[in-house]
């Protein structure tokens, strides 16, 4: 009874510094770190609001070098190959990150990260395409795609997808700059995700294994009881 | 007589958590590369499972009686470790090819701490050291794949899967309890 008291105490110790923190902790598969949002979902807990980044990229021999742009949270890198800005009358090239103060959802998408815009004081040479990375939250479903606008109110258009690279990222390359944000079509189910029962997969799992628990439980006690009186009852 | 085995047992104890230790930090770093993590973590859980050579199965709390039970209370366990997440969040299961690293460094992991280091450490200073010294050295094999912020809950988690091997003298419930809670994030 003392250890089945102690392992009660250690599950108890356990559910009150699990709630402590955001759903998601298990091995390598959570964000590196805590997503800081703009609008945090309910379920986040303590937020730190996002921060900006800033890049110069110099110019050398009449081109810009390769270089990258990104926010000091580490949710959006952009990444620019040699000469990829117009670089008339520059000697370099300055790429600014800021957050949208506001969360628009625009119909028939629904954002899982922040809204991020990025400009430069030049402008994208034709057929550069740096890449842009955004990293998400596990508190969201899986983004199908990085959306991207000249205005935060719209219209938003998808710029798709590459493989993903690592959990919780998405990237993709982008021809022009602008507003930026992963999402999905919020017709459609999140993609890459198993959902059953509206989106609450966990909560049932969690029921299921209780059930299950207890169910088969009962039994295996009983008969365990049965065992143990058993030599008792022969004697 | 008594001081050289006891000696030996310390040596072996440090031994083992350092290569564990070694295991797990080349896993978090070797993730950090693009596209590695679903290697990492299996390579990972392959070397972690490694370090049970040569170990009976029952003495690292693997075994068949009982079985029922076992099952049981890894799902139990499961259902714990997943509790404070499924009262907050939808949840998914993880995608094809990570759920198998899942598998692969769930059952690592468990095997490495639960079960081997656990087993050193009990016949090194008996339960209490086993359950604070596999706890301490699971957290510290998070440091680098963890924010600070988390290591209050993973050295949680830690202490209550060592207090069931102690406790029921098991390790296919922490099995069972881990691959369950690593599936659904």
């Amino acid at each position: 009874m003392k250890r089945l008291g102690l392992l009660a105490a250690a599950a108890i110790a356990y559910v009150l510094a699990a709630w402590m923190v955001a759903p998601g902790f298990y091995d390598g598969f959570g964000p590196p770190q805590p997503y800081n949002w703009t609008c945090p979902p309910p379920q986040a807990g303590a937020n730190t609001k996002p921060s900006s980044g800033h890049a110069d990229i110099k110019v050398i021999k009449g081109k810009s070098e390769a270089g990258s742009a990104f926010d000091n949270d580490g949710q959006i890198v952009i990444g620019f190959l040699p000469d990829s800005f117009d670089v008339t009358g520059k000697t370099s090239i300055s790429v600014d990150i800021t957050p949208l103060d506001t969360c628009p959802q625009p119909p028939g998408v629904r954002f899982v990260t922040n809204i991020y815009k990025i400009t430069a004081d030049a402008p994208l040479k034709q057929g550069a395409k740096p890449n842009v990375t955004m990293r998400y939250s596990n508190l969201e479903p899986d983004p199908d795609a990085i959306y991207l606008a000249d205005d935060p109110n719209g219209p938003w258009q998808s710029i798709g997808k590459a493989d993903q690279a690592q959990p919780f990222t998405v990237t993709t390359r982008t021809s022009t700059l602008g507003y930026f944000a992963a999402g999905y079509r919020s017709v459609s189910p999140p993609p890459g995700t198993v959902t059953v029962g509206g989106g609450q997969l966990l909560p049932i799992i969690v029921a299921v294994l209780i059930i299950v628990v207890v169910l088969a439980g009962l039994p295996l006690a009983v008969v365990r009881r049965r065992t143990r009186k058993s030599p008792d009852e022969d004697a | 007589m008594i001081s050289a085995l006891r000696a030996n047992l310390v040596v072996r104890a440090v031994v083992i958590g350092m290569y564990i230790l070694a295991v797990e930090w080349t896993r978090a770093l070797a993730m950090r590369w693009p596209g590695t993590a679903a290697a990492a973590l299996i390579l990972g859980g392959a070397a972690l499972t490694l370090v049970a050579v040569g170990w009976p199965a029952e003495r690292i709390g693997i075994g068949t009686s009982r079985l029922g039970l076992r099952i049981l209370g890894g799902l139990a366990l499961g259902a714990v470790l997943l509790l404070p997440a499924a009262a907050r969040s939808g949840g998914a299961l993880l995608p094809g090819g990570l759920a198998l690293a899942a598998i692969a460094v769930s059952i690592g992991e468990e095997v490495a701490f639960r079960g081997v280091l656990f087993a050193a450490l009990e016949q090194l200073g008996g339960a209490p050291v086993a359950v604070v010294g596999s706890t301490l050295l699971w957290t510290v094999a998070h440091l680098l794949s963890h924010p600070p912020e988390f290591l209050g809950a993973v050295a949680a988690a830690g202490l209550l899967l060592a207090m069931w091997r102690w406790a029921c003298k098991d390790l296919v419930g922490p099995i069972i309890g881990h691959v369950i809670a690593d599936l659904a994030l």
